[in-house]
């Protein structure tokens, strides 16, 4: 009888254990994807499933794959990419005009956003590649102020070119799905969250990732083992692009509207910047964690607090400027310092 | 790495290749700008070109002794231009129940003079609650760690400045109410030719001041080596603060300057941040005597866009010029003075 007992408990050890090591493959702990489920399940239960809370969810999700995106290179390479909204916003309009079918611009291809939106997300890659090219040789504040500079340029072209883009008037591309619903769209933005974060943490977890950290921590000391620093830092800055345009293109899709001032502008980059770096940088899911409650802290403070207009931003500032000077290891270090106190209380 | 690219024949080729193709097309600019739109317009770029160099000299300072990449600068603009409206206007709005002649020249300089103060205590409050506490924990990554702190410090000026005052543009139409001067049968207004003397003054001034005074040699022996510098007894933390508060009190200095141009408002910075990172990463980033001369350049260029191929393009340009120079002569066209453009 005891025997069975403890058979059958073993068993379930070793199923437990099979499950913790497959998650961890894909870049999960038990505990992560525990969360990941109670925010998929979170828009069904009441006081979550009203449209409005859906929308915030959606922009948390949002914003959770940026940080992750954007974590992959400013926390692995440490080059800080300061073009990411216009890289994003190019993804994003390529997508929106491949999709155009009305007649005011000069082209209406007409083509499906299921379609358009990975065409976004190439055309956010080759950008970055050529950019990667021109300043990753250099120091990383190249790369910073180039991107920089490049996406003053994208949003300048945006609106020089209303022909193609109605310039800031805002263009309006037509959504992804026929339905009104926020649900099936917070479905959509989930899956590509945690695509990004799953492909991202395949590539950091094999010799990829270890070549960048090297980079990421002492690049000479990298060259001198035979790291071919440039290759890499490009590789990463394509890769975290590419995804930025996805991500954009989603975007155009689900909101139906976009100027170039509410998506490309460099203060969108540094949203998603604070974000990451709250987060705890080069742990990536530090980020995605923070971006659910941090929407709706920023949300609830927009819309309760409207006659102090700007003053969600301060916020950010302060709060980027006080993980960065006091505790630069963010949310994902306080948990690493958690969990080492509690193993060392219980063995 | 850094000798081998310093030194290499077709670095030095692709340098004084950028060189010329950029003095050269800022040559012709002013020349067409000269014949299109006539030598006021030259006078304009002048008086703009000083004011990019007096921002840049800072930008410069900042990176090549503290290795800061400074990008709160627009916004030390945007607090000398806030500075200066709000003394100057009461007693502007004074002198017109009681006029003064002795008050009414001195007026502006008091502005432009406060808000140079300002910038001179802000950059060190900045310096000591910021930086240096940073500086105290890890110097490991500096460069990317200090460029997000500065990209802090910038939101919470905007935002704080959008808070505080709200987006209402203020500004004054000029600073002095006298007839235009007459040169070389152009009219151009006082406002112009004072502020472009105050630029040539502060940057001879400062020029002086790093070359021929103690303090100064010792703001350069910091930026050659820092521990060199620290051996032979100079205060680090002075020097720091002192170079921070100087670079944020000139472009507090050019926000005051050009309160007739720019109204202040919270994202005035942006442009002026803009073109002085364009000045900065073109004549090589970290290189002070570059940067004067680069100003000049720039605005030169910059109303040449204007006058050719229109105002809306004047974000694009730049950054096509920039993508020239990182690929013929990424230490900038008169060479960088800080140690090692490439990765370190």
């Amino acid at each position: 009888m005891k025997d069975t007992a403890n058979t059958e408990r073993n068993r379930l050890s070793k199923a437990w254990n099979g499950v913790v090591v497959g998650l961890e493959r894909i870049g999960f702990s038990p505990l992560g994807f525990g969360l990941l489920l109670i925010i998929a399940i979170l828009p069904l239960i009441p006081p979550f499933n009203q449209e409005h809370i859906l929308r915030w969810l959606i922009m948390g999700a949002f914003f959770a794959a940026q940080a992750a995106a954007f974590d992959f290179t400013a926390g692995y390479i440490n080059v800080v990419n300061f073009g990411f909204a216009a890289i994003l916003g190019l993804g994003a309009y390529t997508s929106a005009i491949l999709a155009n079918k009305a007649p005011f611009l000069i082209v209406q291809p007409g083509i499906s956003p299921w379609i358009s939106i990975w065409i976004g997300a190439l055309v956010a890659g080759l950008l970055g590649l050529l950019l990667g090219m021109l300043t990753l040789r250099l120091r990383g504040i190249f790369a910073a102020v180039m991107a920089w500079f490049v996406g003053i340029a994208l949003m300048g072209l945006v609106r020089n070119l209303p022909d193609l883009t109605r310039g800031a008037l805002g263009l309006h591309p037509p959504s992804l799905l026929e339905t009104s619903s926020n649900l099936p769209y917070f479905y959509i933005i989930l899956a590509m969250m945690v695509v990004t974060y799953i492909v991202l943490r395949m590539v950091t977890k094999s010799h990829l990732g270890l070549a960048f950290k090297a980079i990421g921590q002492n690049i000479d000391a990298a060259r001198a083992s035979g790291i071919n620093p440039t290759k890499y830092r490009v590789l990463n800055f394509t890769l975290s692009c590419l995804f930025a345009g996805w991500l954009g293109g989603f975007n155009a899709h689900y909101l139906c509207s976009l100027t170039p001032q509410t998506l490309m502008h460099t203060s969108k980059t540094v949203e998603v910047l604070a974000i990451a770096y709250i987060g705890g940088r080069g742990s990536m899911w530090g980020g995605m964690v923070v971006a659910f409650p941090f929407v709706f802290f920023i949300e609830y403070l927009r819309s309760n607090l409207q006659e102090l207009p700007g003053l969600h931003l301060v916020i950010y500032g302060v709060l980027m400027i006080l993980v960065m000077i006091f505790y630069p290891d963010g949310v994902a270090g306080l948990y690493r310092w958690i969990v080492a106190r509690v193993k060392s209380r219980f063995r | 790495m850094e000798g081998s690219v310093r030194g290499s024949i077709v670095a030095r080729i692709g340098r004084s290749l950028t060189a010329a193709i950029v003095l050269g097309a800022s040559l012709v600019a002013g020349v067409a700008i000269a014949i299109v739109a006539g030598p006021a317009q030259i006078a304009n770029a002048v008086v703009t070109g000083g004011m990019w160099a007096l921002m840049s000299v800072g930008l410069a300072l900042v990176f090549g002794v503290m290795n800061i990449p400074h990008f709160a600068h627009g916004e030390s603009f945007m607090i000398g231009a806030y500075v200066s409206y709000f003394v100057f206007t009461p007693v502007h709005e004074y002198l017109k129940d009681n006029p003064n002649k002795f008050l009414s020249t001195v007026a502006p300089f008091a502005g432009i003079l406060a808000a140079a103060l300002v910038g001179f205590v802000l950059g060190a409050v900045i310096e000591k609650l910021i930086f240096y506490p940073l500086r105290r924990r890890t110097r490991a990554q500096w460069v990317m760690n200090a460029f997000l702190l500065t990209v802090g410090i910038s939101f919470i000026f905007t935002n704080g400045a959008t808070l505080v005052l709200g987006p209402n543009f203020r500004g004054i139409p000029r600073y002095w109410d006298v007839e235009p001067l007459q040169f070389l049968g152009m009219r151009i207004a006082v406002d112009r030719v004072v502020t472009f003397a105050i630029a040539v003054i502060t940057l001879a001034a400062f020029w002086f001041f790093l070359r021929r005074t103690r303090t100064g040699r010792a703001i350069r022996a910091v930026s050659q080596d820092e521990v060199g510098a620290q051996m032979v007894g100079i205060n680090l933390n002075f020097v720091h603060t002192l170079t921070f508060s100087l670079a944020t009190s000139m472009a507090a200095m050019s926000g005051a300057c050009l309160l007739f141009m720019f109204q202040a408002y919270p994202t005035v910075g942006l442009k002026p941040l803009y073109f002085s990172w364009y000045v900065v990463m073109l004549v090589g980033l970290g290189n002070v005597a570059g940067a004067m001369v680069g100003g000049f350049i720039v605005a030169l260029l910059q109303m040449a866009t204007q006058q050719f191929v229109g105002i809306a393009w004047e974000d694009v340009v730049p950054t096509i010029m920039m993508i020239l120079v990182l690929l013929l002569a990424p230490s900038g066209i008169f060479g960088s003075e800080v140690k090692g453009v490439q990765e370190q």
